[in-house]
């Protein structure tokens, strides 16, 4: 629970840290990619602009690749550069270089490409409602009883859609790629969350014209949030291809208005849900859930991100009949990707707002309704895998008493009867499995080394990066707690794939849940091994046995049996927990809604540092707060937004108070954090809306503009 | 690309009489050197003011508050004239942009580059302000109202520099005032619509009201025919749909990436009615 301070907090400060941009090599130029303008059609020529001396300019296209024009994905359809046929607006046809990085931009935003156009869907409605868009495969979570409904059931029936949103790191993508011709190696500088992608990527396109690619993160990374697990391999691939051709190092950033309107971003939904409750028992005794996402263009790592959102479509509630159908549908749009979340938050999004409706439509409130419905231990998941404890009814429990819930419910009713304005109160719950999905992490086989130096320094060595969340400072705290060695004697090193072996990649919330466990299992087996007392000590007087190198590989639960095919079994070892009450105030005149106050109460299992934690959950609950009000990316007929101008994410100024608490912290085991902030606090703005003024709004975010179409025709009161 | 960093305001004002085709003028930059980086203004002759002292700083003479065309936001806002002279003005201005924005950005700039959604536009305008056009040969006053003739238009001939805003010392003497700027958040937003009004009440009756918009018309506009059906009402006089009316013929709301025409309308219409109602 120690707070230690970040170790990239004072080299931030003062500047001394080096994020992507900042590194340059001898004879290093700039690359930039050029992409397609149009959403689907046949490339007829490209003209480049008159006045430019090309000879000055390294350029790669699909036919340069000695390898394959296919990015590694989870699906591997997406190619690194289109040849004849563009699939989609921002589809990289080209990678420039060029010494001069101004020059090159005003080279490229002249470079005129014409198509012979062909049909495209670009609008996110269009995609979601046919079903002949549907691609891919199908997944199905099968838990019906083959009983028809009891015509006493209560039918409800409602279309959920949720948007695109956008990671917002604050580091635009970047690449540098140093080719070695005396070692064939192709050495790539990246601002990425999983190294071992990108070397896959390189490896890819480069095939045997290189001996091996190594990759080697900036020592800051300016943040990712999903956005930088697989569009960095393409942009390595291309960096790399640049610098091969060129013989020099090839650095490419993306201008941010680039890196908004062509790299992924998470996956818009239309999730539809029928169920039938017992009025009598206010259970809810069936559900059939039907969960779409917008691919884009290729399947790339959706189907995971699918995975996830039908796993967790259920939302926290037992319903002993249920049927969960996910699939992805093609538009001609760049293909999303990962996001904190993946998948979950637009699953809660609709389960969360669904059982408002069905509370309100019983005349029940939402919290007595969560109550009765809510999962217990005994209790199984629609995949059966057993609910073992009560946690999120904990979670629900303590956030109520600490919002004092059921008073406010009172006391905003009588405010809002004397009001133009309305005060609303609004829950929402939801969880994250920790890791991979099913037998992920049996298949991905993470292994760590730690290297002990004559000092006692001990070096650890984990592919997993630290991009701000302060991953590294965790890993490190897990391990030199575990046997009470000096922090300062325990660091974790940048990652570099000819160093560090493949502890697997910094996504699915498994950094400390998977590899800060099992450093902690090593730092103790390590201590077991070398029968030491004080590491230093030990050190001291065997000084022969240093420097001494350990491994150590993950060794999944053998109760984790995952059935791939039917969906059947332990989907996830471990689930985070937590519940949350969010306040609103409704300004009439404008139709906004101000945030004013959030109680989000969660359950990760040990809390490795308090400071840190609390940081991650504040970020992510206000990311959750804004995918629910303000993110607003796409709008038809005019586009996707452009910039930081246009797309609101929220200011300082936006932010409510937001109370953190963590329960259940009394365990050796770290679980999952990264996610589950972001994961549920969405629909509680939703439903605090329909607290305030009896209006539900199935489609987040609830911009002032979508309220004032749903309330236009309605009388408020006073 | 030319750029030009004259020595004084003659210097100035004598390069602008050789001037030939636009020119800009650069003092803050946050309009500028956005607009240049993504290409919308491409190769410009560029005269830099914003070291000229004579185009600096805030004043109290004969009845008027004077303000250089380059005094930041952050200076407004920090001015103790400002403040025991037009208090509603400088409170009004804390939504401009952000802190950052607020040290560079510069009235005169403000009001040149021309945006519809100019914050400080709307305020100018019912507080009565003129600016003060100079060339080598002259000095003209204006009211702002008269200055913009079009979307990013205006009277300025290419000789001239906008060097002075001047607001009259009592201008807000008992008002009640409103402003409300509507934007996607609270900071670092460029408005949606935004709304300023000034009343005078006696009794339950309005006797004087300015009203001005923002983001709604190719530029912000007083609402001259609305202000005229309420003057000389009282609240329960007021047909709100005759206030509807005549604003339908004085906004032109429109749709863009940002909004749309019925919620700019929509917004306009409420504010106006608490306002009124306050």
């Amino acid at each position: 629970m120690k707070s230690i301070r970040k170790i990239d907090a004072i080299p931030k400060l003062n500047g001394s840290w080096k994020f992507l941009d900042d590194y340059s090599y001898e004879e290093m130029i700039h690359g930039q990619l050029l992409y397609s303008t149009c959403h689907h059609g046949f490339i007829k020529k490209i003209a480049f602009p008159d006045g430019y001396n090309l000879s000055e300019f390294t350029m790669v296209s699909a036919k340069d690749i000695p390898g394959e024009n296919i990015v590694p994905e989870p699906e591997c359809d997406q190619p690194f550069m289109a040849e004849k046929e563009v699939f989609h607006f921002g589809q990289v046809i080209m990678g420039i270089a060029h010494p001069d990085r101004k020059l090159l931009r005003e080279f490229i935003s002249n470079t005129k490409i014409e198509y012979e156009e062909l049909s495209a869907i670009i609008d996110i409605k269009e995609c979601l409602e046919n079903q002949k868009n549907a691609f891919g495969r199908e997944l199905t979570i099968d838990h019906r009883t083959g009983k028809k409904p009891d015509p006493n059931w209560i039918h409800h029936h409602k279309i959920y859609y949720t948007p695109h949103q956008e990671q917002a790191y604050l580091e635009p993508q970047g690449m540098i790629a140093v080719w070695q011709p005396e070692d064939k190696i192709m050495f790539v500088r990246a601002t990425c969350q999983c190294p071992f992608f990108v070397k896959e990527g390189v490896e890819t396109i480069m095939s045997d014209t290189i001996k091996e690619a190594v990759i080697e993160t900036s020592e800051g990374i300016g943040g990712a949030f999903g956005g930088k697990e697989d569009f960095p391999s393409l942009l390595a691939g291309i960096t790399s291809l640049l610098s091969y051709k060129s013989g020099k190092p090839v650095k490419i950033v993306l201008e941010r208005e680039d890196d908004i309107q062509i790299t992924t971003k998470r996956h818009p939904a239309r999730i539809e849900i029928n169920s039938w409750t017992d009025p009598e028992t206010k259970k809810i005794m069936k559900i059939d859930i039907d969960y779409r996402l917008d691919a884009g263009a290729y399947q790339t790592l959706s189907p995971v991100v699918l995975a996830r959102g039908v796993l967790h479509a259920i939302s926290g509630y037992c319903i002993p009949d249920a049927f969960i159908r996910g699939r992805l549908f093609r538009s001609n749009t760049p293909s999303n990707g990962a996001f904190r979340g993946f998948g979950a938050p637009q699953a809660f999004a609709a389960m969360e707002a669904h059982i408002d409706d069905i509370a309100a439509n019983l005349k029940v409130n939402p919290y007595e309704f969560r109550k009765i419905n809510i999962f217990k231990s005994g209790d199984e998941f629609p995949t059966t895998q057993p609910i073992l404890e009560d946690h999120l009814s904990d979670c629900l429990e303590c956030v109520i008493e600490k919002s004092n819930y059921l008073n406010k419910l009172k006391e905003f009713k009588e405010w809002n009867k004397t009001h133009k304005d309305k005060k609303g109160i609004g829950i929402s719950i939801g969880y994250h499995g920790g890791g991979y999905t099913g037998n992920g992490e049996k298949v991905l086989n993470s292994e760590v080394k730690v290297v002990i130096k004559k000092d006692a320094t001990v070096m650890i060595f984990v592919a997993n990066t630290d991009m701000g969340q302060g991953a590294h400072t965790t890993l490190a705290q897990m391990f030199f707690e575990a046997i009470d060695h000096p922090r300062e004697k325990c660091l974790v090193q940048l990652p570099n794939t000819s160093k560090t072996p493949n502890s697997g990649p910094t996504v699915a919330s498994r950094t400390i849940y998977i590899i800060g466990n099992l450093l902690r299992k090593f730092a103790f087996k390590i201590k077991d091994e070398l029968g030491f007392e004080n590491l230093e000590d030990y050190v001291a007087s065997n000084q022969n046995e240093f420097p001494r190198e350990f491994r150590m590989n993950f060794v999944q639960d053998p109760s984790v049996v995952f059935d791939d095919e039917n969906y059947v079994g332990v989907a996830y070892k471990d689930y985070s927990w937590a519940a949350c009450v969010t306040e609103i105030y409704y300004h009439a005149d404008t139709y906004q809604i101000e945030l004013t106050k959030n109680w989000s109460v969660m359950d990760i299992g040990k809390v490795v540092n308090q400071k840190i934690a609390t940081g991650q959950a504040e970020g992510g609950v206000l990311q959750g707060l804004a995918y629910g009000l303000c993110e607003f990316f796409y709008k038809p007929g005019y586009g996707r937004m452009h910039g930081f101008t246009d797309y609101a994410l929220p200011t300082t100024m936006d932010i409510p108070e937001i109370n953190i608490e963590f329960i259940h912290t009394d365990t050796p085991i770290a679980k999952g954090l990264g996610e589950i902030p972001m994961d549920f606090p969405a629909p509680s703005v939703r439903n605090a809306f329909h607290n305030a003024t009896g209006v539900f709004i199935d489609e987040i975010p609830l911009i002032p503009e979508r309220i004032l179409g749903s309330i236009k025709n309605l009388e408020l009161g006073i | 690309m030319k750029f030009i960093k004259p020595e004084n305001i003659d210097s100035l004002l004598e390069n602008l009489e050789d001037n030939k085709g636009r020119t800009y003028f650069l003092a803050g930059g946050t309009d500028l050197n956005v607009q240049i980086k993504n290409g919308i203004i491409r190769n410009p002759n560029i005269i830099y003011i914003n070291h000229l002292s004579e185009l600096n700083g805030i004043n109290a003479a004969n009845g008027s508050i004077i303000i250089g065309a380059t005094t930041s936001f952050h200076e407004i806002l920090e001015s103790k004239i400002i403040r025991l002279h037009l208090p509603f003005f400088q409170k009004s201005l804390e939504s401009f942009a952000s802190p950052l924005l607020q040290n560079s950005a510069t009235i005169g700039g403000n009001i040149a580059n021309g945006s519809p959604t100019a914050d400080v536009v709307p305020l100018l305008l019912i507080l009565d302000a003129e600016i003060e056009l100079s060339s080598k040969t002259r000095n003209r006053s204006i009211y702002l109202k008269d200055f913009f003739n079009g979307y990013k238009q205006n009277v300025m001939e290419s000789n001239e520099i906008i060097t002075k805003i001047i607001i009259n010392k009592s201008a807000e003497k008992n008002f009640i005032t409103f402003y409300e700027k509507v934007g996607s958040r609270k900071a670092l937003a460029i408005s949606k619509v935004s709304l300023a009004g000034m009343k005078r009440v006696s009794g339950y009756k309005i006797t004087m009201i300015k009203l001005s918009v923002g983001s709604i018309n190719e530029y912000p506009r007083r609402l001259f025919k609305v202000e005229d059906y309420l003057t000389d009402k009282t609240a329960s006089e007021i047909d709100f749909t005759k206030v509807e009316e005549l604003l339908d013929k004085e906004i032109t709301p429109i749709t863009d990436l940002r909004s749309d025409k019925e919620y700019r309308y929509h917004v306009c219409v409420n504010l106006i009615r608490t306002f009124i109602n306050q």
